[in-house]
């Protein structure tokens, strides 16, 4: 039976988990489109997106679209693989019977 | 969302996990309605136009076509009205919307430039719906429309290289499989949870 330590530090945190949720399902999100999907302020967003780039789990991309610069985000493999391990934990610790 | 160090139940990371990823799924609740709309429309249509030019001695058959321009008129009466009521609209949903005003845009034209010889419409439509429906398949991962799609084009080869005593049927043949079976499977599968 999968313990509640087990989760994955990295992920088991409302925002970090929140956007790797929303990157799992696009090819990949404008830093303006996650915060308004979060409803997260700029500055603890980017803080998130840092830990979750140092943790190989999103690529991140930095361009300029008429002048203005633009965030773009994208789940790597690795992000993929270790979201479908904390899923998969969260599933065991929540469904304990079924193990 | 709350201070990220903020700890965590279970039951909260799973709700939070449900709850982004329907933020980005794609919303297909009005899907079966169009297609089913506009395949029973468009068949009846061509139908009627063939029935009547072989068997009457109506001058103008295509007349019945004029029985799109209100069909518009119903399809984005209720996109609008249903879109309104949508808690979620994704990027995706906003494509495959304006995929199909792309066709529209482009039928208007083509109707427009093809007045005079509109005899020969029936392979262009076919090609230009043909995309849309790909397209839209392709953004909803519902491989019925695909395939639709591509009986589509077959139809369109069929419709320009037969003759006219075949071709006009390949328009009711093609809304049969293009969109009324990818219609009636994606209502079936939305009705059962299983898209």
């Amino acid at each position: 039976m999968a313990q509640f330590k087990d989760l994955d530090p990295v992920l088991h945190s409302q925002l970090r988990l929140a956007i790797m949720s929303l990157l799992i399902g696009v090819e990949m999100a404008e830093f303006t489109y996650l915060k308004d999907q979060t409803g997260a302020t700029s500055g603890n967003l980017s803080i998130q997106i840092t830990k979750l780039k140092e943790a190989g789990y999103i690529e991140v991309t930095k361009k300029f679209r008429n002048n203005y610069p633009l965030t773009l985000c994208r789940i790597t493999p690795r992000g993929k693989q270790k979201f479908t391990e904390y899923v998969k934990a969260l599933k065991d610790y929540l469904n304990p019977e079924k193990q | 969302m709350e201070n990220e160090e903020k700890l965590m139940t279970g039951e909260e990371s799973l709700k939070i996990i449900t709850d982004m990823i329907n933020k980005t799924k794609v919303n297909i609740s009005q899907g079966s309605f169009h297609l089913l709309f506009w395949g029973w429309l468009i068949f009846f249509c061509s139908l009627a136009e063939y029935l009547l030019w072989k068997l009457t001695d109506y001058a103008t058959p295509w007349l019945v076509w004029l029985l799109v321009i209100p069909g518009v008129f119903v399809s984005l009466i209720y996109g609008f009205v249903k879109g309104r009521k949508e808690v979620v609209y994704t990027y995706a949903t906003s494509i495959y919307i304006w995929t199909w005003m792309a066709f529209l845009f482009a039928a208007i034209v083509l109707f427009i430039v093809v007045w005079e010889n509109m005899q020969f419409v029936a392979p262009f439509i076919l090609i230009l719906a043909a995309m849309a429906s790909f397209i839209s398949g392709i953004i909803i991962k519902f491989r019925p429309l695909i395939i639709g799609a591509i009986t589509f084009w077959i139809f369109a080869l069929v419709a320009h290289f037969t003759g006219p005593s075949i071709s006009p049927l390949t328009v009711p043949a093609a809304m049969l499989t293009g969109y009324l079976i990818p219609g009636y499977i994606l209502k079936y599968r939305k009705n059962h949870g299983s898209i």
